[in-house]
């Protein structure tokens, strides 16, 4: 039978291995790859060649460890940002509570219940000015404009007017 | 049951990759006959052949510190070499022309060649460089894939499991690939047998 079968074609497929480079090219083949790879590095600008090793570094790293880096990075920005949330809200608070309760915590009824433990530095602040700033500006022009009255006793025994 | 077995060019791979280029040296050594044979059956061009089997080494080159060593690097760089020629072949498309490589006169002494010559009548009346002529012919014709695989088997007589990883197919697949190929390699070669000298 003259037709070609598998078995056959098979054969012949297997005649291409005779067919072979000129002698000397696999001798010659790894001095061409030095060469091509010289030239290939002399004509690359220096950003390829840094991208190159810095893309060829990536690829060295091991995928798991890659993917457990995002993770602790995170971890590690929440929990900073869960502290300097606490250490910053702290003195905010405090100074917040220094500047505003006088006037908020202490009602306006217990104005004459002073005592000793009351701060006076605190009661002052909160005080209403008895003169007006113009009228304070009549009596006392060359002064600066003060919210220390007079009126309110150093100590606490009944002023005299006359 | 197939039991793992151990990649023989893996010391020389772990010497690549902490810097040692004289043990990629090595590998290229080894593998440019084989990989010449692969690229060469594929593309029918001695020049192509060439350019590409050096630019197979340089990728292999950079890519090879991402190597991770879960097939053997055989399979890797056959990998490469197939992947890239099939590329190149779809950017070639039709326009080449055979640049064939002689015939090695030992195939004279090939048993296999003996036993064609004397059953064949084809190729007893042919001489050849003109049966070299019409079977790579009859290869280009195929697609580039089912070259590849018939390249695989054939040639470099790869078995099935070997091609599915390197193709990364099924063994069904290649089987099939196989299958067709060979049917139209015979209406390829049939007017061969009708007129052996053209």
């Amino acid at each position: 039978m003259d037709e070609f079968n598998d078995n056959e074609i098979a054969r012949l497929l297997r005649l291409k291995r005779y067919e072979q480079p000129p002698p000397g090219y696999f001798e010659n083949f790894l001095h061409e790859f030095h060469r091509r790879q010289r030239n290939e590095l002399l004509r690359q600008p220096l950003w390829r060649i840094c991208l190159e090793r810095a893309h060829t570094f990536m690829l060295g790293l091991d995928a798991r460890s890659l993917t457990s880096y995002p993770a602790a990075v995170t971890a590690v920005l929440l929990c900073a940002a869960v502290i300097s949330l606490k250490i910053y809200q702290q003195p905010e608070t405090a100074r917040v509570a220094l500047q505003n309760p006088p006037a908020i915590s202490i009602p306006a009824n217990t104005e004459g219940e002073w005592n000793l433990a009351s701060p006076v530095a605190t009661q002052i602040l909160r005080t209403q000015p008895v003169r007006s700033f113009n009228e304070s500006a009549q009596t006392h022009r060359a002064a600066p404009p003060r919210y220390v009255l007079d009126s309110v006793p150093v100590s606490y025994e009944p002023t005299f007017r006359f | 049951m197939d039991q793992p077995r151990t990649d023989p060019d893996q010391e020389l791979v772990k010497r690549t990759q902490s810097g040692d280029a004289s043990a990629f040296d090595e590998l290229v050594i080894k593998y440019t006959p084989r990989l010449y044979g692969l690229v060469y059956n594929m593309t029918s061009n001695h020049e192509d052949t060439n350019d590409l089997l050096q630019d197979i080494f340089a990728k292999a080159y950079k890519a090879i510190r991402g190597f991770r060593g879960k097939s053997s690097f055989y399979t890797w760089i056959h990998s490469i070499s197939v992947n890239m020629t099939l590329n190149f072949l779809k950017k070639r498309g039709r326009r080449f022309q055979l640049s064939l490589d002689d015939v090695d006169a030992s195939v004279h002494n090939d048993k296999e060649f003996l036993e064609l010559t004397a059953t064949s009548s084809p190729v007893r009346e042919a001489d050849l460089s003109e049966l070299q002529r019409r079977l790579n012919e009859a290869m280009m014709k195929l697609s580039d894939e089912h070259r590849a695989v018939v390249t695989m088997f054939h040639i470099q007589g790869m078995p099935h499991a070997e091609i599915s990883k390197i193709l990364r197919v099924s063994e069904g697949t290649v089987r099939s690939r196989l299958f067709y190929a060979n049917r139209q390699l015979q209406n390829y070669l049939d007017e061969f047998r009708k007129n052996p000298v053209s």
